[in-house]
């Protein structure tokens, strides 16, 4: 028996615990909350042992249950894929799930919630969802994982459903998602129709090797396949394809112009937010680019728009966090922001940076949501920054692991976010100065977008930090906060130590500067040198580099002083910025009597406080448009599809009230009916000449 | 020897009468007459053909039709005394109850 054979139980064991607290979870102590903590620590250890196998230098890739056979066309089954991206995520997500029901113990059970078997039902579907999509094998099982995933937080958002906030919040949630999922949809139906297979990576059977869909592109890019592009050529119906799928990933990922749900989605309970920041709901958009990249790298023009959604929203979301005054909505920009930054790496050809960013901001996003319940559990659910201030000496275990997350999520060295953001400004950097054509320019300015935003990054997290934390506490529970248990304080610690150290699994400019080779996330990525494990699945570095030189034309160049005077001079303005970004906040909010300083904005404070007007012009477009279009065609479907239909019916209804009069019951009338058509018949006969 | 259409005639006239009894007479009675009437109309042509081309087919049916006439009545005035019972008269004009 190997590892992975034990695949499946990964996210069958969180399944199991759903089953366990929506059944059986009012009977239990602690109202399913065991079950959970015990699924989701088995899929850790199921998770590290499948990362252990597949660090010993094994994959994995099999179909396990078709659910449809098709004859002379392709087949739908439920697969599991595990390379070493795949073995990554599961170890992140079942980590962060395992944490968050810890800390669930205090954040729900400890403060008397109602309701609690839903909640933790809810967490066991979500996770188990998640932990499926990340090793689904082809993008039919994606999808469906997907849309679970969707629907789980949906549920979780929504969880207190008797107040008016979260059920609407939850509603918003799943409406724009489901707008971007729409076009995944059509994409994944695409795909199926123009490759006739939606695997992501090879599949060895007994009848020979299955080619997976990126495999099958390529080759028809370069001529060698002939399919279906619906009278495209082979690359634009490619990048039409990749486009449709990224609405799934816009939607789900919060990228601009589908990031409105998720600052809402603030209303569900704290843990939940973690989860969905962290690991699972808002992960998965980025995953999937990632999961299907060498399909991404056979069109420059969907990696263009890629790097330029990621480089706006990372900008975009960072400047709305700068005025916001509750605690959990500036994580909910910042959140919106980093994953920008994911998406310019991915699209700028930075896989791995883009891996380490979701890595890293995995471990510091779950520890800041966290701190921040920690922080609501001590004012009794008041998030507004400006009641609080002084928790400092007050909780100063929540205290020291925020900080270390927040110096993470600013990007200061050398905690985990430094060297992953700055990893992704690098790539970006050089790719931009190196690309073919529009690429370049497209890159530098996305390039240019990202960098400007971590000024504002350090700035929004040290506000939120000097406002919460330090100066005079402004209000009776800042002065007498309610502390809080181990429950808390453990995942938070653990967190706080991951925030400070995971950065250290891929210390590129030190790689560079010094020739050691310390990027472990680099080589576990790239696999071994000689007939690499991920190879034969195609979904290795090697394989994608070649891609990003061969078909998208994207290759390096270091404008700077070769690599190393480069990447000093990338490193530099980054850590500068932030610094900037965080001294600027300790100017302005590190007093001890902090006051608003936003009106000085002007008019861009009402703009940045309604969020650009997002919202408004989106519920404009639902109310102003969509109503109106549906209305008219309505109209046509009552007047002229219906009408057709009716009108035909009442035809029928008519002759048939005016000729059931000849059935009148009298026998003779009958008779005289019978004798007169025969007659009839008769003449007629003898005028047309008798038949024959 | 009397040519076959004389018989036809004779059958034409009969089956007319039958109908014109079946379309006028309100009886019942005598609508089962009539339509025994048209019946018989039928089987004089069978004779009358049968007699032309020399088959005894023809002959052979007549008696079957004959047999069958008699199952007929007896239905009929089966028919005929129910109804009665319902509706107090055997005027087939008056039982009008199954109609539109």
């Amino acid at each position: 028996m190997t590892a992975f054979d034990f695949a499946p139980a990964i996210a069958l064991l969180p399944f199991v615990s759903f089953l366990v607290a929506l059944f059986g979870g009012q009977y239990l102590p602690k109202k399913g909350a065991f079950a959970g903590i015990a699924a989701t620590a088995g899929s850790l250890l199921l998770s590290a042992w499948v990362a252990v196998t597949v660090a010993g230098g094994e994959t994995y890739n099999e179909a396990l249950y078709t659910f449809t056979a098709g004859l002379d066309t392709f087949e739908l089954h439920l697969g599991i894929l595990i390379d070493p991206l795949t073995a990554l995520m599961l170890l992140i997500v079942s980590f962060i799930a395992l944490l968050v029901h810890v800390f669930s113990l205090g954040y729900m059970n400890d403060e008397g919630e109602t309701g609690l078997p839903r909640y933790y039902a809810g967490l066991g579907l979500f996770t188990a969802s998640m932990l499926a999509f990340v090793f689904s094998n082809n993008i039919l099982m994606a999808f469906m994982f997907f849309e679970l995933v969707g629907l789980c937080s949906y549920l979780l958002i929504g969880f207190w459903f008797r107040e008016d906030g979260p059920p609407s919040a939850a509603k918003k949630a799943f409406l724009v998602t489901r707008f971007g999922d729409y076009f995944f949809l059509i994409g994944v139906v695409g795909i199926f129709a123009t490759f006739g297979t939606g695997l992501f990576a090879p599949v060895e059977t007994a009848s020979g090797t299955m080619a997976s869909f990126p495999q099958i592109a390529e080759q028809a890019i370069n001529g060698e396949a002939d399919i279906f592009t619906a009278g495209y050529g082979a690359q634009t119906w490619m990048t039409i394809l990749g486009l449709l799928v990224l609405g799934g990933v816009i939607g789900k990922s919060a990228q601009f112009p589908l990031h409105t749900w998720l600052p809402d989605a603030m209303e569900g309970p704290t843990p939940v937010s973690a989860l969905i920041h962290a690991a699972t709901m808002v992960a998965a958009g980025v995953y999937l680019v990632a999961r299907m990249y060498g399909f991404y790298l056979l069109s420059p023009t969907a990696l263009a728009i890629i790097a330029l959604v990621g480089g706006f929203t990372a900008l975009f979301a960072a400047t709305m966090g700068v005025v916001k005054q509750e605690l959990k909505q500036v994580l909910a920009y910042s959140t919106i922001s980093q994953y920008g930054y994911m998406m310019l790496a991915l699209g700028s050809g930075g896989y791995v940076a883009a891996v380490f960013h979701l890595t890293t901001h995995a471990v510091f996003k779950a520890l800041l949501f966290l701190g921040a319940g920690s922080v609501i559990i001590a004012m009794h659910h008041n998030e507004n920054m400006w009641d609080m201030g002084g928790l400092k000496e007050k909780m100063p275990v929540t205290y020291y692991t925020f900080l270390s997350g927040s110096l993470a999520l600013a990007g200061i060295v050398p905690f985990a976010g430094f060297w992953s953001k700055d990893e992704v400004l690098f790539e970006a950097l050089i790719h931009g100065f190196g690309s073919e054509g529009m690429l370049g320019p497209m890159y530098l300015l996305a390039y240019a977008m990202g960098l400007l935003a971590v000024f504002f990054t350090g700035f929004y997290t040290f506000r939120m930090v000097y406002l919460t934390f330090h100066g005079d506490a402004r209000s009776d529970t800042a002065r007498d906060p309610e502390p809080v248990r181990w429950n808390v304080k453990g995942p938070l610690a653990v967190l706080g130590v991951g925030a400070a150290t995971v950065g250290l699994i891929n210390m590129k400019p030190i790689a560079v500067l010094t020739g050691a080779e310390i990027d472990f996330l680099h080589k576990w990525v790239h696999g071994p040198d000689e007939g690499g494990w991920p190879a034969a699945l195609s979904t290795d570095l090697v394989t994608y580099e070649e891609l990003m030189k061969g078909v998208a034309g994207i290759s390096s160049n270091y404008p700077i002083g070769g690599e190393q005077g480069t990447l000093l001079v990338s490193a530099a303005l980054s850590l500068g910025l932030a610094l900037a970004g965080v001294l600027f906040a300790r100017s302005l909010y590190g007093v001890d009597q902090p006051t608003e300083h936003t009106d000085k904005l002007g008019g861009a404070k009402t703009l940045l406080m309604h969020n650009y007007y997002q919202d408004e012009y989106q519920v404009w477009l639902a109310q102003g448009v969509t109503v109106p279009i549906a209305r008219a065609a309505d109209k046509f479907d009552q007047g002229v599809v219906d009408g057709v239909v009716n009108g035909v019916s009442s035809v029928s209804l008519f002759t048939g009230s005016r000729f059931r009069r000849i059935q009148s019951g009298v026998v003779s009338n009958y008779a005289a009916l019978m004798t007169l058509s025969l007659a009839l018949l008769l003449v007629v006969f003898v005028v047309l000449g008798g038949g024959a | 020897m009397i040519p076959t259409e004389y018989y036809l005639l004779l059958s034409a006239a009969v089956f007319s009468i039958g109908v014109f009894g079946v379309l006028t007479r309100r009886n019942a009675l005598i609508f089962l007459m009539s339509v025994e009437l048209m019946l018989n109309a039928a089987n004089i042509n069978l004779v009358a053909f049968s007699f032309q081309y020399g088959n005894l087919t023809g002959q052979v049916f007549s008696l079957f039709i004959m047999a069958l006439a008699a199952a007929e009545v007896a239905v009929g005035l089966g028919i005929i005394l129910v109804l009665y019972r319902n509706f107090t008269d055997i005027d087939v004009t008056k039982a009008t109850t199954m109609r539109w």
